[in-house]
C-alpha cells in the first residue's frame, strides 16, 4: 500500500488487472503476427522456410492459443477482477490466488506455445497442450473460480450486477469443459504423451462439445460480461432491458451446451445427435442476439458519441459483427448449408468474424477505457486510437470477404459434376483457386497486426505518461506536506 | 420522438452498481420474442420430420421420410431419412447416370473411341480425375513429370512403349526402371568417354578420340539394353538416347555441354532404380482402360 492514498481505487487490487492487461496486449501482438505469417505461408509455401518449428502445423495452434487464451484470455481475467471489484464495491478475497492464476496462466500459455513449436500435442483443437500443461491449467482455473466466487460473495452491494452472471457461467462452464475434455492417461509419468479417455466417435464429439463451448463460454459468455459493464459505462446511460438480460442469458446458457455436434455433421455421428445440435443452433439465435439488443439499445440516445468517441465505436462495431456472426452460426449449422461449407475455408472466415470483429474489437474499446484509468491518466494519443480503429476494421471486412470468397468457391468446385456425371474439378484445381483470396486474406490480418501494433504503441506510452504524472503528482505533495508540517 | 420519450417514462430497477451503472426494465422487443417463438416452432417441425431425440437405446426417426436407394451390389435398402442413405442415393443416381456412358463404353475398341468426339470427351472427363486423384502426385497434374525423378507423359519419349497394350500393361502391373551403377567397372576417365560419347547421340561432339573410345566402352557395357545405336529398348524400359529429350539425366536445353556431360556422368555412376507401383488391384478393368486412352492421349498421337 502507498502511503498517500490519491484515490478511491485503493481499495482495489488494480495491480493484478494492470499485469493481464499488459499481458494480452502482449500475446494478442504475438498471437495475431503468428496468424499472419500461417497465412503467408498458405498462400507461400516458401514461408516455412524448412524449418519445422515454424510451419503451419505447429504455428497454427500457436496461433491459436495466444490469441484465444493468451490475448482473450487475459483480457478476460482482467476485465473480469476489474469489474467484480467495482462493480461488488470490493478488493478480491486474495492477492496471493490473484497472483497464482497470473502466473499460472502466463506459464501454461508460454509452454504451450513453446510445445507446439517443439512438436509436442495432443491433437485436440483448441486443447492441444499436453497432460501436465492441463494440470497446471485446472488448478489455475479452479483457483480463479474459488477467487471470483468468494469475491462474490463478500459484495457490498445488495444485488449481483448481470455482468458477473456471465463472468460466473464462463468460469464454471470453461472448468468443466478443460477437465472432461481432457480427460486421458499419460503414458508414464516421463512422457508428455497420453491417452484419451474416450474414443472413436465418442472422442470426436467430447472434442467439439468443448471446442464449440469454448467459443460459447469463453468467446461469447464472457465478453458479453465485458460487454455489460463497458458498454453501459461508457456510453453513461442505462443498460436497456434488464428482463431481456435474464431471459436470454439463462437460454444462451442452456441451449449452447448442444450444439458441439454441429461441427460434425455428415460423419460417424448419430443423425439424430446432429439433428439436435443443428436446431438448438437454431433456438440460439435469438437469444444470442438479446446481448447484441441490449447493448445496442443502451448506445442507442447517445449515438452522437459514434463520431467524438473511438471507444464507443469500436463496441458498437464489435456489437454489429457479434451479431453478423451468431446469424451465420445457425446458418451454417443446418445439415443442408454444413454440406458446402464444411472443409472449406467459410468455417475460418466465420470464426474469425466473430474473433476479430466481436472479441477483439470489444476487447479494444474496454481496453481504451480501462487503460487510462488502471494508470490514472488519459489515453497517450486519441487519433492513434481512431487509426486503430480503421486498421482493425479494413482488415476485418478484407479478411472475412476473402474466405468468403474462399470458402463457398471451393465448396462449389468440390461438389460440381460434369455433364458425364463426373466430378468437373480435381482437388488440386479446387486449392489452386485459393490462392488469391489466401493473399487477400493475409493483406487483412496484417492490416488487423498493424492496428494491434498502434496500439501496443499507444498504451505503453499511456503508462509511460501515467508514471511520469504520478511522481510529479506525489512530489508536488511531499513538498506541500513539509511546507505544513514546517 | 415517441421512442425517445418511451425510454423516459421506463424504469429503472432501482439499483445503481459502480457509481452510474443503471439498467432499465423495458420489456422484451416484440420482434424479438416473435423471432423466439419461430425458431421454436421450425425447431419442433424439424424434430418430428427427422431422427432427433434418443428414446431408451434407440431414438425417434421422423415422419414421412423413407429413403430407398440400391447399393453398389444391387441390394435395395429401405430405410427414414439419414445422413448416409442420402449419401447412397447420390451414388447411386450417379452410377446410373454414368452407366448409360459406360455401358457404350465397355464393348468400343481404343480406336473407335478416338473418333467419336463424344466418347473421346467422356473418357477424359472419367480419367482426368482419376489422373489427378492418384497419377498426379508423381506424374504432376497435366503429367510433365519431374526432371530426373518422375516421367513425363506428355512428350514424344516413351520409355516403356505407348501403344495402348503397353500403357495398359504400365498401368497394370507397374514398372521398374532398374540400371546397373558402373562406379566400380568403370574408371573416372572411361565414363567420362562414355558420358562424351552418349551426349554425342543428340548434338555432335568434335572431340573425335573421346567419341571413339566412348564408343568402344559403351558397345561393351551399355549397347546390351540400348543397342548399338542408343536407340534403346522399350522391353527392357532403356531410354532412346538419341533424341533430345532426357527421363533421368537432369538436363535441360539451355544447359552447357559440360554440364550435360556431368550430368549423364551422375546417371553412370549412380545407376537408376526407380519404380511404379502396379495399379491393377486399385482401379476397375474399365478404369484403366479410360487412364490408358488418356494417358496415350496425353503424349505422342503415335
Amino acid at each position: 500500500m502507498s502511503s498517500i492514498s490519491l484515490t478511491n481505487s485503493q481499495p482495489y487490487n488494480y495491480d493484478i488487472i494492470r499485469k493481464f492487461t499488459v499481458m494480452a496486449i502482449i500475446w494478442g501482438v504475438l498471437g495475431m503476427t503468428a496468424g499472419v505469417y500461417i497465412a503467408l505461408e498458405l498462400t507461400w509455401p516458401a514461408f516455412n522456410l524448412d524449418i519445422p518449428a515454424i510451419t503451419f502445423g505447429r504455428l497454427r495452434p500457436v496461433h491459436t492459443t495466444l490469441v484465444i487464451f493468451g490475448f482473450g484470455g487475459s483480457a478476460l481475467f482482467a476485465t473480469s477482477y476489474y469489474v467484480v471489484q467495482r462493480t461488488c464495491q470490493v478488493r478480491l478475497t486474495s492477492d496471493v490466488m490473484a497472483n497464482m492464476t497470473f502466473w499460472g496462466w502466463q506459464i501454461a500459455i508460454t509452454l504451450a506455445a513453446v510445445s507446439y513449436m517443439a512438436g509436442f500435442t495432443q491433437a485436440r483443437e483448441y486443447a492441444e497442450m499436453v497432460w501436465p500443461i492441463d494440470i497446471l491449467i485446472a488448478v489455475t482455473w479452479v483457483t480463479y473460480f474459488i477467487l471470483f466466487v468468494s469475491t462474490l460473495a463478500k459484495r457490498t452491494q445488495p444485488h449481483i450486477y448481470v455482468a458477473n452472471w456471465f463472468f460466473v457461467a464462463f468460469i464454471l462452464a470453461t472448468a468443466i469443459l478443460h477437465i472432461f475434455n481432457n480427460m486421458e492417461v499419460p503414458i508414464s509419468f516421463f512422457s508428455l504423451k497420453s491417452y484419451s479417455l474416450h474414443a472413436g466417435v465418442q472422442d470426436a464429439m467430447t472434442q467439439w462439445w468443448y471446442g464449440h463451448n469454448a467459443v460459447g463460454f469463453f468467446l461469447t459468455a464472457a465478453f458479453l460480461g465485458m460487454m455489460y459493464y463497458f458498454v453501459p459505462k461508457q456510453a453513461g446511460r442505462p443498460v436497456y432491458s434488464y428482463r431481456l438480460s435474464i431471459i436470454h442469458f439463462w437460454a444462451l446458457v442452456f441451449l449452447y451446451m448442444w450444439v458441439g455436434a454441429h461441427h460434425l455433421h455428415w460423419t460417424a455421428l448419430p443423425d439424430w445427435t446432429s439433428t439436435l445440435a443443428a436446431t438448438f443452433s437454431i433456438l440460439l439465435l435469438l437469444p444470442s442476439w438479446g446481448g447484441m439488443i441490449n447493448g445496442i439499445m443502451t448506445l442507442s440516445g447517445a449515438w452522437d458519441k459514434l463520431r467524438s468517441d473511438p471507444v464507443i465505436r469500436f463496441l458498437i462495431v464489435a456489437l454489429s459483427f457479434y451479431g453478423m456472426s451468431t446469424f451465420e452460426g445457425p446458418l451454417m449449422s443446418l445439415k443442408s448449408v454444413n454440406a458446402l461449407s464444411h472443409y472449406t475455408d467459410w468455417t475460418i472466415g466465420h470464426v474469425h468474424s466473430g474473433a476479430l470483429g466481436w472479441v477483439a474489437m470489444v476487447t479494444f474499446g474496454s481496453f481504451y477505457h480501462l487503460i487510462p484509468r488502471l494508470w490514472e491518466t488519459k489515453m497517450y494519443s486519441d487519433k492513434l486510437i481512431f487509426l486503430h480503429f480503421w486498421l482493425a476494421t479494413v482488415g476485418i471486412v478484407l479478411y472475412i470477404s476473402a474466405m468468403w470468397v474462399a470458402g463457398i468457391g471451393q465448396g462449389l468446385m468440390l461438389r460440381a459434376f460434369d455433364e458425364y456425371g463426373n466430378l468437373a474439378y480435381t482437388f488440386i484445381e479446387t486449392v489452386e483457386f485459393l490462392y488469391h483470396p489466401y493473399a487477400v486474406r493475409a493483406f487483412g490480418g496484417m492490416f488487423f497486426v498493424a492496428g494491434i501494433i498502434v496500439m501496443a504503441y499507444n498504451v505503453f506510452m499511456t503508462i509511460r505518461k501515467g508514471r511520469i504524472e504520478k511522481a510529479a503528482l506525489e512530489e508536488k505533495l511531499a513538498a506541500k506536506l513539509a511546507k505544513v508540517q514546517g | 420522438m415517441s421512442k425517445e420519450k418511451k425510454s423516459q417514462t421506463v424504469q429503472t430497477t432501482g439499483h445503481a452498481w459502480d457509481g452510474d451503472i443503471q439498467e432499465f426494465n423495458n420489456p422484451l422487443p416484440t420482434w424479438w420474442i416473435w423471432g423466439f417463438y419461430i425458431t421454436v416452432v421450425f425447431a419442433i417441425v424439424y424434430w418430428f420430420l427427422y431422427p432427433a431425440w434418443p428414446v431408451g437405446d434407440s431414438y425417434t426417426k421422423g415422419m414421412g421420410n423413407t429413403v430407398e436407394y440400391t447399393t453398389k451390389e444391387g441390394e435395395v435398402v429401405v430405410t427414414h431419412w439419414t445422413t448416409r442413405a442420402l449419401y447412397q442415393k447420390e451414388m447411386q443416381a450417379a452410377r446410373e447416370q454414368q452407366a448409360v456412358q459406360l455401358a457404350k463404353y465397355s464393348k468400343l475398341s481404343f480406336d473407335e473411341i478416338k473418333k467419336d468426339d463424344a466418347m473421346r470427351a467422356y473418357a477424359i472427363s472419367v480419367a482426368k480425375v482419376l489422373f489427378a486423384d492418384n497419377c498426379a502426385a508423381c506424374h504432376q497434374p497435366g503429367g510433365a513429370g519431374l526432371i530426373s525423378m518422375y516421367p513425363s507423359l506428355v512428350d514424344d519419349d516413351w520409355i516403356w512403349g505407348s501403344d495402348y497394350k503397353q500403357i495398359e500393361t504400365s498401368i497394370r502391373s507397374g514398372r521398374k526402371g532398374v540400371m546397373p551403377s558402373f562406379s566400380k567397372t568403370l574408371n573416372e576417365k572411361q565414363i567420362d568417354d562414355v558420358a562424351y560419347y552418349v551426349l554425342n547421340y543428340s548434338s555432335k561432339q568434335n572431340d573425335f578420340a573421346r567419341v571413339k573410345n566412348g564408343k568402344e566402352i559403351f558397345n561393351t557395357n551399355c549397347a546390351a539394353c540400348h543397342t548399338q545405336k542408343g536407340i534403346g529398348n522399350i522391353q527392357l524400359g532403356a531410354a532412346n538416347l538419341t533424341d533430345k529429350i532426357w527421363t533421368v539425366a537432369g538436363i535441360t536445353a539451355k544447359m552447357k555441354d559440360k554440364d550435360k556431360i556431368n550430368s549423364i556422368k551422375q546417371v553412370i555412376k549412380n545407376g537408376i532404380a526407380r519404380e511404379m507401383p502396379g495399379w491393377e488391384n486399385r482401379f476397375s478393368d474399365l478404369e484403366i482402360k479410360m487412364l490408358t486412352f488418356y494417358v496415350n492421349e496425353l503424349g505422342s498421337k503415335q
